[in-house]
């Protein structure tokens, strides 16, 4: 019930019901699930951990493997999708849909029904390998370092292009979710775009659930999973993944209304100023189309309103205070 | 129908659950029927073994309770009878006082290694160098298509009262017969179809398949079959690659015999190469495993009934089985190459009643297979054409045929009204006539107006 509720204050009336439609439905569900492979974060977590509470790459991947080989177990139609996310790049690591009618139209026969024996896991391995390899490349060109954000924006915009992509096909649908496994800090930077693909997905009304495996609660996906009525966990004793994994991201759409779910323990609101990327507790807003600013400007930058307020009255408007919640 | 259809698909997994305890847990051995039984369970069901997947030690029921918002207990018990009812959930209390229950100890670990290895496929495909031709996509679909509406059109044949153009088989006839589609006389040489088997053809494809493939099962423990693998094997073949060729002598020989014959309901196609046979599963067996959830929203079908509000019904089909199906209450006026174009008329649909047929059969035919042209629109079949259907079929059952009594010959007219009135009172008086004094009574009330009519005779008799 608490799931409904959330939904119900949070986005209207129109999800409701099509939870309502869903009780005729199924649980059959696309899961697209966007894994942070970054590597500045997980030598950092190596480097850093100490007890034998945590978790390296190595296990959280075998974690991670076992529970997407569930989702494929759980029903037939069921369809998985991974996406990496790197430092610079994210990219495709497996499609459960691949090689029927998706992605390739006149793949060669015989390499064809090779492919078909691998295992799903070992097409994810092979496609991470494949990744960071190009990532490595990619990175060695750019020559530029000390960047310890992922590209969470790029990720999510991938998924909600591939929901759409399902969703455009004939019906019937499966229901869709976006599911990440986030450790890297959020990148203030990424403040809009990340905004953006929240709202997206709130539209397409595609929960984004959130797992965070780093040490800090991330802001955004906080603010994604209240906005699409999604789950947010920071599993307490990550070397238990697994079992976090089964007991609360496996749950379909269709059993979330009968089961019971993490509750969302409070929400980190805080947005970024647009002008420096600055996460803020306290800014200015222009009138017009309410971007955030840190500090006062004489135009906004975004939809270049004029601000022709004489100094007096902008001193009292200064600690004006932004939506806290 | 609609409820007929559900019944039909939900009665596979009954089958399976009435399975003796043995026979159920032997099921578990292998991990493909492990998959197939786990997704033909209710969602909520579903997240429950998962969630006991690696629980090893007993759970209090009180604890699987706290799982569920305090809404939905009538799920959660649903779910948790039909678990227990397939020996997924075993219940391991001690003491009388507390349920406890852990998850079958042989389907745990089965699970367990396939969330490890992924799945896979049961057996290897045969490589491509050794098979000679493999038919295309389209080929097995037709084949299958082909074989499946062979089967069915001789149970059409057997309707029509022709004799079967192609001889009967013995075994499809014997599980028609089993089914109770066609009559099972032994003194007739040819069966003649039921009410049950004209109902039967208006079904969806899925339905048949199932109806016949739960027939075909329990006709195979009267020929010496274990059921139990039988089962097995049909879960199972599921999990093949459709249009991929696969050995037969990796099947046992029950499973080669069981291939050989679900080919004839166009399941799999059997072909014969150099030295090796092998077997290539068709839709029809892929659809098997698909179909075991009670998720029917996933069953396209292929629309092809175009009907207008003067009658007139096109048929977009060159399928015998379609137009023989449409022929059932439609009168058929000419055929084209790919369309048969009819009306309904009192006659033809009368005819229709006549075997068995009921007028919202025909109606949820012709909205189910709607062609994709019209199958948006609402109504698919227009209300005139319905609402007609309906009330032909109403015109026949004007009359209704209740047993009943007559009394007549009343001493008294006091009498006659007290009897109409007790009538009246405990609701059998079906007519009275006053002039001639005369009522007419349910049968089934007899008993109480007689007693009725003594207590009045003795009140007369003592008031003289």
């Amino acid at each position: 019930m608490d799931i409904l509720n959330n939904i119900e204050s949070s986005v209207g009336n129109k999800h409701l019901l099509l939870y309502i439609m869903w009780d005729l439905a199924d649980d059959v569900s696309l899961v697209i699930v966007v894994v942070d492979v970054n590597p500045y974060f997980w030598v950092e977590k190596a480097n850093a951990s100490t007890g034998t509470s945590d978790i390296d790459f190595e296990q959280f991947l075998q974690h991670v493997l076992a529970f997407m080989n569930a989702i494929l177990l759980l029903n037939h139609m069921n369809y998985l999708a991974v996406i990496a996310t790197g430092s610079d790049s994210c990219s495709f690591l497996y499609e459960s849909l691949a090689g029927e009618s998706v992605s390739d139209g006149e793949g060669k026969p015989p390499s064809k029904r090779m492919n078909k024996h691998h295992t799903p896991s070992a097409k994810i391995v092979r496609g991470l390998k494949d990744f960071v390899s190009k990532e490595l490349a990619f990175k060695t060109e750019r020559k530029d370092n000390g960047k310890r954000y992922s590209l969470l924006s790029g990720s999510l915009s991938m998924a909600l292009c591939y929901v759409q992509r399902i969703l455009r096909q004939d019906p019937p649908h499966p229901h869709p979710r976006i599911l990440c496994f986030q450790g890297s800090p959020d990148a203030s930077q990424q403040y809009i775009a990340v905004m953006n693909a929240i709202f997206s997905a709130q539209r397409l009304m595609v929960p984004i659930d959130s797992c965070m495996v780093g040490s800090q609660h991330s802001a955004f996906l906080q603010q994604a999973a209240h906005i699409t009525g999604g789950i947010y966990m920071k599993p307490p004793h990550p070397e238990g993944l697994f079992e976090y994994l089964m007991m609360v991201f496996a749950t379909d759409l269709h059993s979330r209304r009968f089961l019971q779910l993490p509750r969302p323990t409070g929400v980190d609101f805080r947005a970024s100023c647009f002008c420096h990327k600055k996460t803020i507790d306290t800014g200015f807003v222009c009138s017009v189309c309410l971007s955030i600013f840190c500090k006062h400007h004489k135009e906004c930058s975004t939809c270049g309103a004029s601000f022709s307020q004489n100094k007096s009255s902008f001193v009292t408007g200064q600690k004006r205070k932004l939506s806290t919640n | 129908m609609p409820r007929l259809r559900v019944v039909s698909r939900a009665t596979f997994m009954d089958m399976v659950a009435s399975l003796p305890a043995s026979k159920l847990d032997r099921l578990y051995d292998s991990h493909w029927t492990c998959q197939a039984i786990l997704r033909s369970l209710t969602p909520l069901a579903k997240q429950y073994v998962m969630r006991m997947l690696y629980i090893d030690a007993p759970i209090p029921n009180k604890s699987l309770q706290e799982w569920v918002l305090p809404d939905a207990t009538v799920k959660h018990k649903v779910a948790i009878d039909k678990l227990e009812q397939l020996r997924i959930l075993v219940d391991v209390s001690e003491r009388k006082k507390e349920v406890t229950y852990r998850l079958n100890p042989k389907l745990q670990n089965q699970l367990r290694s396939v969330l490890k290895s992924g799945g896979g496929i049961p057996r290897d495909p045969m490589p491509s160098s050794i098979v000679a031709r493999l038919p295309t996509a389209t080929e097995l679909e037709n084949y299958a298509i082909q074989q499946w509406e062979l089967v069915i059109l001789q149970l059409v044949n057997s309707a029509s009262g022709e004799g079967p153009t192609a001889p009967l088989n013995k075994f499809i006839q014997h599980i028609f017969q089993k089914a109770g589609l066609l009559t099972s006389r032994e003194n007739e040489t040819t069966s003649r179809i039921t009410e049950a088997g004209f109902q039967f053809l208006l079904l969806e494809r899925s339905s048949q398949l199932w109806q016949i493939i739960r027939e075909y099962v329990s006709a195979a423990e009267e020929r010496g079959l274990d059921n139990g693998e039988l089962i097995g094997f049909l879960l199972e073949l599921g999990f093949h690659i459709v249009g991929e060729p696969y050995n037969m002598n990796t099947l046992t020989g029950m499973q080669q015999k069981a291939v050989e014959e679900l080919a004839i309901l166009g399941l799999a196609r059997v072909q014969q190469g150099m030295k090796d046979r092998w077997f290539i599963p068709t839709k029809l067996a892929a659809s098997l495993s698909t179909n075991l959830s009670e998720s029917s929203s996933w069953q396209p079908t292929e629309g092809f009934v175009v009907v207008e509000t003067n009658f007139r019904v096109y048929g977009y089909t060159s399928s015998k089985l379609q137009t023989e199906t449409l022929r059932l209450f439609v009168r058929l006026e000419y055929q084209l190459p790919n369309l048969v174009v009819g009306s309904l008329t009192k006659e033809s649909i009368n005819s229709a009643f006549a075997s068995g047929i009921n007028a919202e059969q025909i109606i949820s035919f012709l909205q189910k297979h709607a062609h994709p042209h019209v199958a948006p629109k609402v109504p698919t079949v227009p209300e005139t054409v319905s609402d007609q259907i309906r009330l032909w079929e109403t015109d026949r059952n004007r009359l209704q045929l209740l047993p009943a009594y007559v009394y007549e010959d009343f001493p008294s007219m006091d009498i006659f009204q007290a009897v109409v009135a007790y009538a009246r009172d405990i609701q059998g008086l079906l007519w009275e006539d006053a002039s001639t004094r005369r009522v007419v009574v349910r049968g089934e009330l007899h008993e109480d107006v007689r007693s009725f009519l003594h207590r009045q005779n003795t009140a007369s008799s003592q008031r003289k």
